[in-house]
């Protein structure tokens, strides 16, 4: 009797330990403040540090770092061919969920790469994953004190807004350039169809409007060549895609990018994993919400409602980045014993969508004497929107399933222009091997000398 | 000068805090209904930036008011808005108004810098109130709506409000004023008793720098002639008469406070009063100072604070020209608030008092080696005090200031009041990082073992790692000390 009621006892015990601090084996579902977010990527990067790396991309407002960590075989570098990926989070500090699903994402790939899971190895293998669990850790550290501080008083009223805006008051997601603008000009008057920020550096360094944090994301954007990218937000759950900021400046109106079609397919490859996004049926987050533009857990941005100076388009305008804006919860700032349902939900969407970025043709575009031609413009016809090589020479232009006209071109050379048949996955592979206008001229001298010579010959001159 | 910039540093990082624990004392009562219309609009459409953020303010002056109801219809205009504003602030002036003495304008509380960020600038505020309001700051905010405005309006309130009550005291040397407006708010349920307490005491505060203050202001005139007084040997009664008339002011305002906050406040008196002896410029009267260089540790005060900032003090006195009077008095005020800081945290049990105190001494100890790196002249004729790691901090100022800042961090953290603190201590740091270093080189084993390759070169991966750990501390991912955990850990494998 005894041994059976210490049994009982026991397991009782354990049942309520495993519930105690909500975990999933080994990652321990609570929020991270400033330390204990710098505490866990170190661990991470303790526990793999084959795969991992963490650097910083800049300061905060108020001195935080931002902290960034790499997962790929070989950190620290670009390697050529190796597409480069991010995830980046609480842009809004008082947007929780996603900078606590990025540090249990850090930890699940670590743990799971070492216990042999095939597809997160192959993933990380063949990927440089990027995650920034926090672009604005000033604003989480408010809207957090805040949070905390309501523990006394049930009714739990947590300020839509209190977080949200960088130490300085700015709205980092309404403080990025705003390209869209200007390609909605040129798209009526002709001009550029992409890498818009003209002299870069300049324009983001003497740009005294920019928040510290929108500094440090857009040096990043350009020293880095990334691919795919995704960020996370709270407040509805919704994966949005580009344009965000409507045509004709209207407050709802569905304004398609170039790359709709593959636009759609990135945010349905997130939200078909996500029970909450993908359900039809499911009520909006607030009685009076408006999601009309809602389809299958996707929507435009336009459509939904115009957001100007944000992270996404730009990233879409001003670099070969495509990226979408993931909501990801009703409540911006949910109770820490949700934590763990959250990451139920998005574990599989955010692996998932990672793997969207071997999609389309990639390859790599060099000289006859086998250089690599840095900066070469890729182009599809039909799509106007073109890319550029990184500096081994190396593209990756994410395509929908179909049949393209891939041009690579670049000046002093001549261009080259390649049928593909592109797959849903993996990545078809095209390279290109651009000859220079010298050569060609270099050539077509020979030619002549040599029929001058013959004809010389000939007719004995 | 440097130090200033250091105290400012940390007193915008203490701010920074404070300000968080403002919101504490203003609840908001639920409104569900009102905020759902708001909800709503933030996510269907996009409003321009100027009505989000007046919207924004009016849900704050709206739920922190019981009288002003904001209408449900979704279409106010921006006028309006602000009138709501108006008519909350007017409405709690209304309540101080009966006590016979006009505020100053309300108005101007709306347009109220809401740069938070430089705490010099929230401390002059309450000089401000004293001279005529320019009117710049109105221009300055209307012209600009996307220059950077704070959208939490409710801390700022707040703050306002514990100035204003403390200004009313101040003119009216009434400790009953506070008394009144206090019952007042609890009568209206906006405050509860225990916020009350925080008010009481945020208020004394606030009372504190405005004396202070405007006690100084008048110093600085009598320069020349209290120049003998403060230089000479001190005449014991004349100190007390003085302090006597300080001291029952502030007791009576202290009476309500529990034991522990009666005995803080008593403490803070005596630092008061051993920080106005330090001040160059002497109060009207004889206000003492010992000159004669046992300033260092005062045991006839018994103040145990005193003995922990030997190198505060000295650094005080190495600026007792006149013209440094005016950073004397700003650093004299970071200081006493910073004390006043830890000691709230500790009576609220969000640090125990030995943190505390290690913070205290951390941040003497720091005072000390920024002045000597950053003026160039050092506190000390010989460097052992009782601060002994000075000698061996000299190659370490980076190192110790992240460490001040880390020790701080850990304080900010443990305002996590259901979180088990061994999150932010490092026993549970290495803890955790010592796992993940073990399941590293488990999995090296394992891995080598799978491949056929030989054992893994702990001795290569130990030098990559401690390679590693040192460029991270240069870049200031992790704290040095952190780093020598994990190379003491890769050590004892």
């Amino acid at each position: 009797m005894k041994l059976f009621l210490s049994m009982v006892f026991l397991g009782v015990a354990a049942v309520s330990l495993a519930h105690a601090a909500g975990t999933d084996g080994e990652i321990s579902f609570e929020y991270h403040r400033y330390e204990e977010l710098r505490k866990a990527l170190v661990s991470v990067w303790l526990q793999c540090p084959t795969i991992t790396r963490i650097y910083t991309i800049g300061e905060s407002f108020e001195g935080r770092e931002m902290l960034v960590l790499e997962m790929t075989d070989n950190p620290g570098t670009h390697e050529p061919g190796e597409p480069e990926f991010k995830y980046i989070a609480n842009m809004h500090g008082n947007e929780a969920v996603g900078r606590e699903l990025l540090i249990y994402l850090a930890q699940y790939l670590c743990n799971q790469y070492q216990q042999g899971n095939e597809t997160i190895i192959d993933l990380v293998h063949n990927t440089r994953i990027h995650l920034m669990p926090s672009m604005n850790p000033d604003g989480f550290e408010k809207a957090a004190s805040q949070v905390m501080s309501q523990h006394d008083t049930p009714g739990e009223i947590k300020d839509w807004f209190v977080g949200r805006s960088n130490a300085q008051g700015v709205d980092l997601n309404r403080n990025f350039p705003d390209l869209d603008r200007i390609i909605y000009v040129n798209e009526r008057e002709g001009g550029a169809n992409n890498h818009l920020l003209q002299n870069m550096k300049k324009a983001v360094d003497e740009n005294t409007k920019l928040a510290p944090e929108s500094k440090a994301v857009i040096h990043w954007i350009m020293d880095i060549p990334f691919v795919l990218s995704a960020n996370l937000h709270g407040g509805d759950v919704v994966a949005n895609y580009p344009y965000d900021e409507t045509r004709t400046g209207s407050t709802h109106e569905y304004s398609a990018s170039p790359d709709d079609v593959m636009f759609k397919s990135l945010a349905r490859a997130y939200s078909i994993y996500n029970p909450v996004m993908s359900d039809q049926h499911r009520a909006p987050c607030r009685k009076t919400d408006d999601d009309t533009s809602f389809k299958e857990g996707i929507t435009n941005g336009g459509a939904w409602y115009s957001v100007p100076g944000g992270m996404q388009d730009f990233n879409y305008l001003s670099s070969n980045c495509f990226e979408i804006t993931l909501e990801l919860s009703c409540d911006k700032f949910p109770s820490e014993d949700s934590l763990k349902l959250y990451w139920e939900q998005n574990r599989n969407s955010l692996v998932n969508y990672i793997e969207q970025v071997h999609r389309g043709v990639k390859g790599f575009v060099r000289d006859h004497q086998g250089n690599p031609i840095s900066n070469a413009t890729i182009s599809v016809e039909g799509i106007d929107h073109d890319l550029t090589t990184a500096k081994d020479g190396d593209y990756w232009r994410l395509l929908a399933p179909g049949n393209f006209k891939v041009a690579a071109s670049a000046p002093g050379y001549l261009t080259v222009i390649k049928k593909v048949a592109v797959a849903y996955s993996p990545a078809t592979r095209v390279d290109f091997e651009l000859e220079s206008l010298m050569e060609r001229k270099e050539e077509e001298r020979e030619e002549l000398m040599d029929w001058w010579k013959m004809m010389s010959e000939t007719l004995n001159f | 000068m440097a130090s200033r910039c250091v105290g400012l540093l940390l007193l915008f990082q203490l701010l920074a805090l404070n300000a968080v624990s403002h919101i504490s004392a203003f609840p908001t009562p639920t409104a569900p209904s009102d905020d759902k219309t708001l909800y709503n609009r933030q996510l269907t459409e996009e409003k321009p930036l100027q009505e989000q953020m007046v919207e924004a303010d009016s849900v704050k002056a709206a739920v922190q008011s019981a009288e002003s109801r904001r209408p449900t219809a979704a279409k106010d205009t921006e006028s309006q808005q602000d009138s709501d504003d108006l008519t909350v602030l007017k409405s709690l002036a209304d309540s101080q108004k009966s006590q016979d003495s006009a505020m100053a304008p309300v108005k101007k509380d709306d347009q109220y810098i809401p740069d938070e960020s430089d705490s010099t600038k929230s401390r002059r505020l309450a000089e401000d109130y004293d001279s005529t309001k320019t009117g710049m700051d109105d221009g300055k905010y209307q012209e600009d709506p996307e220059s950077f405005r704070q959208v939490d309006g409710t801390m700022l309130t707040a703050e306002d409000i514990v100035q204003k009550i403390a200004n009313k005291i101040y003119e009216e040397d009434d400790r009953g004023v506070f008394d009144r407006i206090v019952s007042k708010l609890l009568k209206l349920g906006l405050i509860t008793d225990g916020q009350a307490d925080t008010l009481e005491y945020q208020v004394a505060e606030a009372l504190q720098d405005l004396i202070t203050k405007n006690a100084k202001k008048n110093e600085i005139d009598d320069v020349e002639s209290n120049d003998q007084e403060i230089r000479g040997e001190q005449d014991d009664q004349g100190s007390d008469v003085n302090l006597d008339t300080w001291e029952p002011p502030r007791r009576r305002y202290n009476d309500d406070e529990e034991d522990e906050a009666e005995d803080e406040d008593e403490i803070e008196d005596e630092v008061d009063r051993d920080v106005e002896e330090d001040g160059a410029d002497a109060a009207d009267g004889a206000l003492d100072k010992d000159a004669a260089g046992g300033n260092e540790v005062s045991p006839e005060d018994g103040l145990q604070d005193l003995q922990y900032f030997p190198n505060f003090y000295r650094l005080l006195r190495s600026l007792n020209s006149e013209k440094d009077s005016q950073e004397r008095e700003t650093l004299i005020t970071i200081m006493k608030t910073l004390i006043d800081f830890v000691k709230m945290m500790v009576k609220y049990g969000t640090i125990t008092p030995e943190e505390g105190v290690s913070y205290l001494e951390n941040l003497d100890a720091m005072i000390a080696m920024q002045t000597k790196n950053k003026l160039g002249k050092s506190l000390l004729p010989d460097f052992i005090g009782p601060n002994g790691k000075l000698l061996d901090e000299d190659d370490n100022t980076k190192a110790e200031a992240a460490k001040m800042q880390k020790e701080y961090e850990n304080l900010k953290d443990s305002t996590k009041e259901e979180q088990p603190s061994s999150e932010t201590n490092t026993p549970g740091k290495s803890e955790a990082y010592l796992e993940a270093i073990r399941k590293n080189i488990e999995w090296l084993k394992k891995h080598n073992k799978e491949e056929g390759k030989d054992d893994y070169d702990l001795s290569k991966l130990k030098d990559f790692m401690d390679q590693q750990v040192d460029s991270y501390i240069d870049k200031g991912i992790i704290a040095r000390d952190e780093g020598d955990t994990i190379k003491r850990i890769y050590g004892s494998l």
